[in-house]
């Protein structure tokens, strides 16, 4: 599997707690989609992309013509299995969802964040809590049948009363697949700040694993699997432009702060949308940074973000590194399985639901353990 | 030989001996007031700099003319500045026949100042007060006083007194002057059979040991054949000479003077001060009285963080070594750090000395444990067996008694702060000895203390409590019985060898619930919950729980987030690694430390 992730970098406003590259001037988007059309030339290899991901920013900010265009200049296009858009469900009107899915979009996702108003305002969504249940009922009309729906908890005053609100709101909508995350305070995000001054705080270790806890429980109750640390899906529909990250396949990406990975070289496009036009204007690949992944940092990446996902692939890594990773990692590896943290089935070492609360943890300590160099 | 004078400078730390040191150098043009520029010159470690003190001894001779018009060589002999080194600081002050003792006019006498003037008085040295820093607007209120506790000190007159200023240069000529009139030419025949003592040695790369010495009676002179009376060895003479800024070879040292020598000597163990050289075909009657051997006082295990680096680590003691022949350094094993060394010390500021030459000199990251003293345990069967880490003493059932060493330690307080160190001392067991007043408003105590209750925080709490006006000088004493015990530290109900302590056992219940909630602190939840135990024998006498960690992962990892994250797990990774492992529970290296930090 292979995937091409396309960055489109504006939103109506920015969210206090996102740190991903956008901006607000809505002004630039057709100059954008021309140079962001103008970088996929520049990429047009042989990659042929199982996967399409839209994300921000709010791609739902493009006008189908827009997207279609675009559409039109991605190579083998129609090879693709999964085509995602990440959509605002402030910024939806069935017209441009029936719109988007006769295009050949087949996957949403909303940024719904919580049924709550009061965490609504805290997060400065733009939108209320009924305007994302509209939205969702507008992608099903629409006939979308494969739907993500993000959730967020551990907000400064939520509580697990009104977190369990939000997801049987949520689950009411039989979304195809939830994302919840704990909210994380990223630097240089207005949230950050208003941490460091302490106008907010941090729900404490012991309210953030509870709710966590809660939410792994009441999906895998209503029927979904949880296949990574943040991820739901109903059977068959895990987000398998994610899983390309998650099992180290190679992806393509483009738009500005955009991070594809192509034959063991990770590459990260310039963050500001000038300098990123510029160099696409000039001819030239707008990479900020790229880096050649060792060997040693190939198996680094493997065993965690697998780990993270849906299992560290033994036999995997004992063809491609010649490592025996079950041996490598006891005595602690059977410390983990009899503790109820890790289950070892199908030659996959894989996370179970309390041990999905540790996974750091239980990272470095399986790195701290690999051989170095190999 | 009646023109050579030999002296040394007697002063606590920043009463100005350094600075006055590099005064003498200069005005008697040794060194010019360009090289001044790098002020004290005599200190010339990097470590002695910043700390203040001199670790390392040093001489150096100068020429002056006298005011009588005859020329003088004045060989200035530098005498450590810590109680640590007190034996060294004999064996310098043997060397000389005058000292100068150096007060603060601002400070007054102060405790290891005294000690070392009665080691220097108990020599037959003459000694000539200075009282420095006379240019300080402080001093206007405070130098009669000063000028009274050193004449009831020495009983000296207020004329034999010298007002001086190093810094400002104020007295230096009156010094100089001093020197040459009231400090005794040295004595000895030069014809004599050769007696020298061995006051410092340093180790150089290409030529060896380099042994600094004072010779009393008879010549040496290169290609003699010498030999170390204590230690026995015999070696040629390869290099003679004497001590400027750099060594001035001379080929030849006569009764009387000071300088240097080298003769193949590989390593510094071979020489040690206070030893005494004399030729093989024409030996002295008998060595120069006042050697032995100095024994390392305190011990603490010296790990490496990386158990990959015990060879680097045995190999940087090794070559530390050559030039600190005091520390003694054993493998040994603990189930908690692996393999290491148990290193012994002349005190405290050594051990702290070695453990940071280690790491900047050596480029080592080490562990070390917590500092503890030498027991004397004598068992059922009445044998003896002397245990220098805790987790080795033998079990109790086997144990007769438990000895530890006690020192003698001076005070010189401002009387108000009596009541104070008082209490400091009764809490760590000690029992005071005496007191004299040295003026109306300070005051000397003597106490003795066991060690083992001085080497932690003694100094800092006496500084503090005393706003830094105490000053502490101690020596050694005699190892004395007590009801000492072994207590133990348990993670989850396994013992951390490198964590276990001998203890007085009415305190230990005190210490054990110090060091369990210390650990508690310093320990990180890990995946279950923590016991820690502190336990006398099979008996748990405190106890503390660390809560298992509820959840440690970051809620997103996306294509973009794929490089940050997998550097911050490296660094993670490479911080797990140099975490201890007892059982399943990781231990970061603070911890093994917690003891010193139990009261901050």
């Amino acid at each position: 599997m292979t995937g091409y992730y396309l960055h489109i970098p504006f939103c109506e406003k920015k969210c206090s707690y996102c740190d991903f590259y956008s901006i607000e001037s809505l002004d630039l988007v057709e100059a954008f989609v021309n140079t962001l059309i103008d970088e996929i030339h520049l990429r047009s290899g042989d990659i042929k992309p199982d996967t399409i991901f839209f994300g921000g920013g709010t791609p739902s900010l493009l006008s189908p013509a827009q997207l279609e265009r675009i559409f039109r200049e991605i190579p083998f296009f129609s090879h693709a299995l999964e085509v995602t858009l990440e959509c605002n469900p402030g910024t939806v009107s069935l017209d441009k969802l029936i719109a988007y899915r006769s295009l050949g979009v087949n996957r949403l996702s909303f940024g719904v964040q919580s049924f709550v108003e009061d965490e609504l305002t805290f997060l400065t969504r733009i939108h209320t809590a009924d305007e994302a249940l509209q939205a969702m009922e507008l992608a099903r009309s629409a006939g979308f049948t494969n739907v993500n729906i993000d959730l967020m908890f551990a907000l400064p005053n939520q509580t697990i009363d009104t977190l369990q609100y939000s997801i049987s709101r949520a689950l009411a909508l039989e979304p195809d697949h939830i994302s919840a995350y704990s909210l994380i305070y990223e630097p240089g995000t207005p949230l950050y700040k208003q941490l460091m001054r302490g106008e907010v705080s941090k729900q404490n270790e012991e309210v953030d694993a509870g709710m966590y806890a809660y939410v792994i429980e009441r999906l895998i109750d209503a029927g979904y699997r949880q296949y990574e640390v943040s991820n739901f899906a109903k059977a068959g529909k895990q987000c398998q432009h994610n899983l390309v990250y998650w099992h180290g396949n190679d992806y393509l990406a483009v738009g500005p702060s955009a991070h594809g990975l192509v034959n063991q070289t990770r590459y990260w496009n310039h963050r500001s949308l000038a300098t990123w036009t510029q160099k696409v204007r000039d001819r030239q690949l707008p990479h900020a940074n790229e880096e050649l992944l060792s060997r040693n940092e190939r198996l680094i990446e493997l065993m965690f973000l697998t780990l993270r996902a849906d299992g560290i692939p033994a036999n995997k890594i004992s063809r491609e590194f010649n490592l025996d990773i079950r041996e490598i990692l006891q005595p602690d590896l059977s410390y983990w399985i009899s503790a109820g943290m890790i289950v070892d089935a199908n030659g996959v070492l894989r996370l179970t639901s309390n041990g999905y609360a540790v996974c750091d943890e239980i990272t470095v300590k399986m790195l701290s353990k690999l051989p170095t160099p190999l | 030989m009646t023109n050579y004078r030999n002296f040394c400078i007697i002063a606590h730390i920043d009463h100005g001996k350094s600075t006055l040191a590099d005064r003498l150098l200069e005005r008697t043009g040794r060194v010019s007031a360009r090289e001044m520029i790098y002020n004290q010159i005599l200190d010339d470690n990097p470590l002695e700099q910043e700390r203040g003190i001199t670790i390392k001894l040093h001489a150096i001779q100068m020429d002056y003319t006298g005011v009588d018009g005859k020329a003088y060589k004045l060989n200035l002999i530098d005498t450590p500045g810590h109680v640590d080194f007190s034996y060294e600081v004999s064996r310098s002050l043997h060397a000389c026949e005058g000292a100068l003792l150096v007060v603060d006019a601002t400070q007054g006498v102060e405790a290891q100042t005294i000690s070392n003037l009665f080691m220097a008085l108990d020599q037959g040295l003459e000694v000539i007060p200075v009282i420095n820093k006379i240019d300080l607007p402080s001093a206007a209120t405070t130098v009669d006083n000063v000028k009274q506790q050193v004449m009831d000190l020495i009983g000296c007159k207020e004329d034999e007194m010298i007002l001086a200023s190093a810094k400002a240069g104020i007295g230096i000529d009156d010094i100089l002057e001093a020197v040459v009139k009231r400090i005794p030419p040295p004595s000895g025949n030069p014809d004599a059979p050769l007696r020298a003592l061995i006051y410092d040695s340093v180790f150089d790369p290409y030529r060896g040991v380099i042994v600094n010495v004072r010779v009393f009676d008879g010549t040496m002179r290169e290609k003699d054949k010498i030999r170390f009376m204590n230690l026995g060895q015999t070696y040629e003479l390869d290099e003679v000479g004497v001590l400027f800024m750099q060594r001035q070879r001379t080929g030849i040292l006569e009764a009387g003077n000071v300088g240097y020598f080298t003769a193949a000597i590989r390593r510094l163990q071979d020489t040690k001060v206070g030893d005494t050289v004399t030729l093989v075909n024409n030996p002295c009657e008998k060595p120069i009285e006042g050697f032995r051997e100095v024994k390392p006082m305190v011990f603490s295990g010296i790990y490496p963080a990386d158990s990959d680096d015990f060879e680097n680590l045995r190999e940087a003691l090794g070559k530390l070594t050559l030039n600190d022949a005091a520390i003694s350094y054993e493998p040994e094993t603990s189930s908690a750090l692996g393999f290491g060394f148990r290193c012994g010390f002349l005190g405290l500021l050594h051990m702290e000395i070695v453990q940071e030459r280690l790491e900047r000199e050596f480029n080592q990251t080490i562990v070390n444990t917590v500092p503890n003293v030498r027991y004397r345990v004598i068992s059922n069967k009445n044998e003896e067996v002397w245990v220098d880490n805790p987790s080795q003493l033998p079990n109790p059932t086997l144990i007769n008694e438990i000895q530890e060493p006690f020192i003698r330690a001076q005070i010189i307080t401002p009387t108000e702060f009596v009541g104070t160190i008082m209490k400091l001392c009764m809490d760590r067991r000690g029992t005071m000895l005496g007191q004299s007043y040295l003026s109306a408003d300070r005051v000397d105590l003597t106490f003795e203390l066991p060690l083992a209750e001085v080497v932690f925080d003694f100094y800092d709490k006496l500084k503090s409590n005393t706003r830094g006006y105490a000053s502490l000088d101690y020596e050694y004493a005699d190892y004395k019985a007590g009801d000492l015990v072994r207590m133990d530290i348990l993670l989850n109900g396994e013992p951390v060898d490198a964590l276990s302590s001998i203890v007085h056992r009415q305190k230990a219940h005190d210490w054990g619930k110090k060091l369990c909630s210390k650990l508690k602190e310093l320990i990180p939840r890990q995946m279950f919950e923590v016991a820690i135990q502190a336990a006398i024998g099979a008996k748990i006498i405190a106890r503390e729980s660390i809560a298992a960690m509820r959840k440690n992962v970051i809620a997103k990892c996306y294509g973009g987030d794929i490089s940050r994250k997998r550097k911050l797990l490296e660094k993670q990774k490479e911080g797990k690694k140099r975490m201890k492992q007892v059982g399943k529970v990781e231990i970061p290296q603070e911890a093994f430390l917690a003891v010193l930090s139990l009261d901050k």
